[in-house]
C-alpha cells in the first residue's frame, strides 16, 4: 500500500527537543515498533506522521510525496490512540461509520464495510452499544476497526494495549499482527514493551531521548544490539570487560581465556545473555568461577544471580539441574553469542 | 441492640438530610399550595374555606396572564442571549492556555462579584438617556433622540444577561473540558476537517453543558427579581413583581402564592419540555 519515509525529523517543544533528526524508512506492508523508555519521544514521532503536530525541521513522505505540510484529514491514516479515543456520543456502529462518512461513502456501502468490519474484530453483536457500555477489551477492538474500516495507507497505533491486563494484552498481540498480515497495512507501532516490540514487528526501532539508537529486525536488537543502552532495555544484558590478545579475550575476573580470533587487539566489553551462558558443577572446566548467589524457581526455568571476581552476573538455566543458592559453580560462555560491544576497535 | 442497628441502617443515615428538605422545602411548597386555594378577605390576608378563584382570575385576566408569558418569555430570550454569547466564550476559554484561562474566569465571574446597587448604577452610566452609548451615537451624528435601552424589556434582558452569564459558561466549559483531546484528534485523522469537528463531535459533547446552562439561567431569569425591578424602572411587570407587590404590598396571600404557583408550573412545564428535547442516549 504505502512506504513511509521519514527524513532528518526534528520536533521542538520550545527549547525542549522531543525528536531529532530522526530518519526512517517503512516499506510497504511492513510492521515496524518504535520501541524505547518513557517521553524518549515515540508518541511525537507518531503524532508528526499524523500530522497533530507541526514538524520544526525535516520531512515525511507516503510512497514520495511530501505530506509534512497537509492537515491530518487529508493523510489518510489509520490512527490507535492508548485512550482509544473514541466518540462517546456515537455508538459502536456510529463510530466505525464516521470515517466513512467523512469520505462521502454512500449509507448503503456505510452499511456494508462496518458490518464487516465489526465481524473482523467480533464485535458484530455490540454494533448498537454505546462505547461507555463496553470492557477496555472490547472498545480497544472497535478502536483498532474504526481506524481499519476506511481503508487507510498506514495504521498507527500508539500503545493500544497498556491499559489491558496481561492476558488479554497477549491476546490483542496475535490479533493484531494477524490482522495486519491479513489486510498487509504498513503499520506503525509504538510501545515501551521490549517483548511486544519483539513479537510483532518486522523492525524494532529503538529510540532514545528523540534519537534512533537502532533500527533493525528483532534478532538483530537483541542478539547484536548495537550499544549497551540498547542491550539493556531490549532483555537482560550482562557486560563483561576483557583484554584481547592475539585472537584470544582474557576476561577480567575469567578462569580461562576465550578463543574470539575476529576482535582486534585491546580492551573490550562483550554482552552475554543471562540464557547463553550454561552452568557447571565446580572443579569442571569453565571459562569462569563464581558462587550462586540467589536461584528462582520460574516453572519453565531458573534465574541465577551468580557472584563472580567480575561482578554479578544472571543466568537462566533449564531445570534439569538446580544448583542451590550458596553453590560454587562454572560458567562456561559460547564465544559464538559474545557480542562485543562499542567501542568495538 | 436493635436500637444501635436501626440508627446505623443506610435508612436512618439519610434522615438528617430529608429532615432538612421536608422542613425547607417540602413545608413551604404545602403551605403555598394550600394558601393558594383560600379565599381572599379584608383586612385579613386570607379569610374561611377554600376556592379556585385566584387561579381563574389568573387564567382569565388578561393582566395577569400576561404578566406569567411575559415573565417566561423574558427567561427563553436570556436564555438565548446568554447561549450565543456564552457558548463561543466558553469555546475561547476552552482553548486557552492555564494562566489565561485563570484570567478569563476570573473575568467571567466578576458581575457576580459586583453588588447590585453598582451593578445597577453602572448600567445607568452606560445605557441611560444620556448614557456613554447614547451620546456617543448621538455625537456620531447616527441618532437624533435617545434610543431606549434602559426601563424596559430589553433592559432587563441586557441586566439578567449580563449577571447570568456566568451560569451558562460554566456547565459549557466543564463539558468542554472533559472531551478527551484525542477525541477530536481522532476525528481529525478520520477525515473531519476542523469545522466538522466542531459540529460533529465538539457539539454534541458538548450538549449536557448547554443543556444544564440553559436551564440554570431560564430558572434565574424567571424568578429574578431584583434586576428586573431596576433595569425595569418599575415601568415592566414581570409576574415575580407582580407577585412580591401582592404579597407584601397588598396583603394577598392567596393570590400572591396562585401567582407564583402558576409562574412556577408553567416554567417547570417548559424545563421537562426542553429536557425531553435534549435527551442525550449516551449518557445515561
Ligand atoms: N505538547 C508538548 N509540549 C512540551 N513538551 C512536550 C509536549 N509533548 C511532548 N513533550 C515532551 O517531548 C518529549 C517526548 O514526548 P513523547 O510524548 O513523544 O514521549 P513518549 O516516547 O511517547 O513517552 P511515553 O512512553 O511516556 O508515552 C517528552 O520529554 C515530553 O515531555
Ligand atoms: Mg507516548
Amino acid at each position: 500500500m504505502t512506504q513511509v519515509r521519514i527524513e532528518g525529523l526534528t520536533k521542538r517543544y520550545g527549547s525542549a527537543t522531543a525528536v531529532d533528526r530522526l530518519s526512517l524508512q517503512v516499506e510497504n506492508g511492513q510492521f515496524v515498533s518504535l520501541l524505547g523508555p518513557s517521553g524518549c519521544g515515540k508518541t511525537t514521532t507518531l503524532k508528526c506522521i499524523a500530522g497533530f503536530e507541526e514538524v520544526t525541521g525535516g520531512r515525511i513522505l507516503f510512497d514520495g510525496r511530501d505530506v509534512s505540510r497537509e492537515p491530518p484529514e487529508k493523510r489518510d491514516i489509520g490512527m490507535v490512540f492508548q485512550s482509544y479515543a473514541l466518540f462517546p456520543h456515537l455508538t459502536v456502529a456510529g463510530n466505525l461509520a464516521f470515517g466513512l462518512e467523512m469520505r462521502r461513502v454512500p449509507p448503503a456501502a456505510i452499511r456494508e464495510r462496518v458490518a464487516r468490519a465489526l465481524d473482523m474484530v467480533q464485535l458484530a453483536p455490540f454494533a448498537e452499544r454505546y462505547p461507555k457500555a463496553l470492557s477496555g477489551g472490547q472498545q480497544q477492538r472497535v478502536a483498532l476497526a474504526r481506524a481499519l474500516v476506511i481503508e487507510p495507507r498506514i495504521l498507527l497505533l500508539d500503545e493500544p494495549l497498556a491499559n489491558l491486563d496481561a492476558k488479554l494484552r497477549d491476546e490483542m498481540r496475535l490479533f493484531i499482527r494477524d490482522l495486519q498480515q491479513r489486510v498487509g497495512i504498513t503499520t506503525l507501532y509504538v510501545t515501551h514493551d521490549q517483548s511486544e516490540a519483539m513479537t510483532m514487528s518486522d523492525l524494532v526501532v529503538v529510540m532514545f531521548d528523540g534519537r534512533i539508537a537502532q533500527a533493525a529486525a528483532p534478532q538483530e536488537v537483541y542478539d547484536l544490539p548495537a550499544s549497551e543502552a540498547v542491550a539493556r532495555f531490549v532483555g537482560n544484558a550482562n557486560i563483561l570487560q576483557g583484554n584481547v590478545r592475539d585472537g584470544v579475550v582474557h576476561l577480567a575476573g575469567g578462569a580461562s581465556p576465550v578463543p574470539m580470533p575476529q576482535l582486534p587487539p585491546g580492551p573490550v566489553r562483550l554482552m552475554a545473555r543471562p540464557e547463553q551462558i550454561s552452568l557447571v558443577q565446580a572443579g569442571v572446566a569453565s571459562d569462569m568461577v563464581g558462587r550462586v548467589d540467589h536461584s528462582y524457581f520460574n516453572g519453565s526455568h531458573v534465574d541465577y544471580r551468580i557472584s563472580t571476581d567480575a561482578g554479578d552476573i544472571a543466568v537462566h538455566a533449564s531445570t534439569a539441574h538446580i544448583f542451590p543458592a550458596g553453590t560454587p559453580v562454572g560458567l562456561r560462555f559460547d564465544p559464538a553469542r559474545l557480542w562485543p560491544m562499542e567501542p568495538r576497535a | 441492640m436493635i436500637a444501635a442497628r436501626g440508627l446505623s441502617s443506610p435508612r436512618m443515615l439519610v434522615l438528617p438530610a430529608a429532615a432538612l428538605i421536608v422542613v425547607f422545602v417540602v413545608m413551604p411548597y404545602l403551605n403555598i399550595m394550600v394558601m393558594s386555594l383560600r379565599t381572599p378577605a379584608q383586612g385579613n390576608p386570607y379569610g374561611e374555606g377554600f376556592t379556585l378563584q385566584s387561579y381563574l382570575t389568573i387564567l382569565t385576566d388578561a393582566y395577569y396572564y400576561e404578566a406569567v408569558l411575559k415573565t417566561l418569555r423574558l427567561g427563553v430570550v436570556t436564555s438565548i442571549t446568554t447561549l450565543a454569547l456564552g457558548l463561543p466564550l466558553a469555546l475561547h476559554i476552552n482553548r486557552a492556555g492555564r494562566r489565561m484561562r485563570g484570567l478569563l474566569i476570573a473575568l467571567v465571574l466578576s458581575p457576580l462579584l459586583v453588588g447590585i446597587v453598582v451593578r445597577s448604577y453602572g448600567w445607568t452610566i452606560l445605557l441611560g438617556n444620556a448614557g456613554i452609548v447614547n451620546s456617543t451615537l448621538r455625537n456620531l451624528g447616527l441618532i437624533d433622540r435617545p434610543l431606549p435601552l434602559m426601563y424596559n424589556e430589553l433592559g432587563i434582558i441586557i441586566g439578567l444577561t449580563h449577571v447570568f452569564l456566568p451560569f451558562m459558561i460554566l456547565p459549557i466549559l466543564s463539558a468542554l473540558q472533559s472531551i478527551d483531546p484525542a477525541v477530536s484528534a481522532a476525528a481529525r485523522s478520520l477525515g473531519a476537517r476542523p469545522f466538522t469537528v466542531f459540529r460533529r463531535v465538539t457539539l454534541p459533547l458538548a450538549l449536557p453543558g448547554i443543556r444544564s446552562g440553559t436551564i440554570l439561567v431560564f430558572v434565574l431569569a424567571v424568578s429574578a427579581y431584583v434586576t428586573p425591578a431596576l433595569m425595569g424602572g418599575m415601568r415592566i411587570q414581570t409576574a415575580t413583581l407582580m407577585t412580591v407587590d401582592i404579597l407584601i404590598d397588598q396583603y394577598r396571600w392567596p393570590f400572591g402564592s396562585a401567582l407564583a404557583l402558576t409562574l412556577s408550573i408553567a416554567a417547570a412545564l417548559m424545563i421537562f419540555a426542553f429536557g425531553r428535547m435534549t435527551r442525550t442516549r449516551w449518557t445515561q
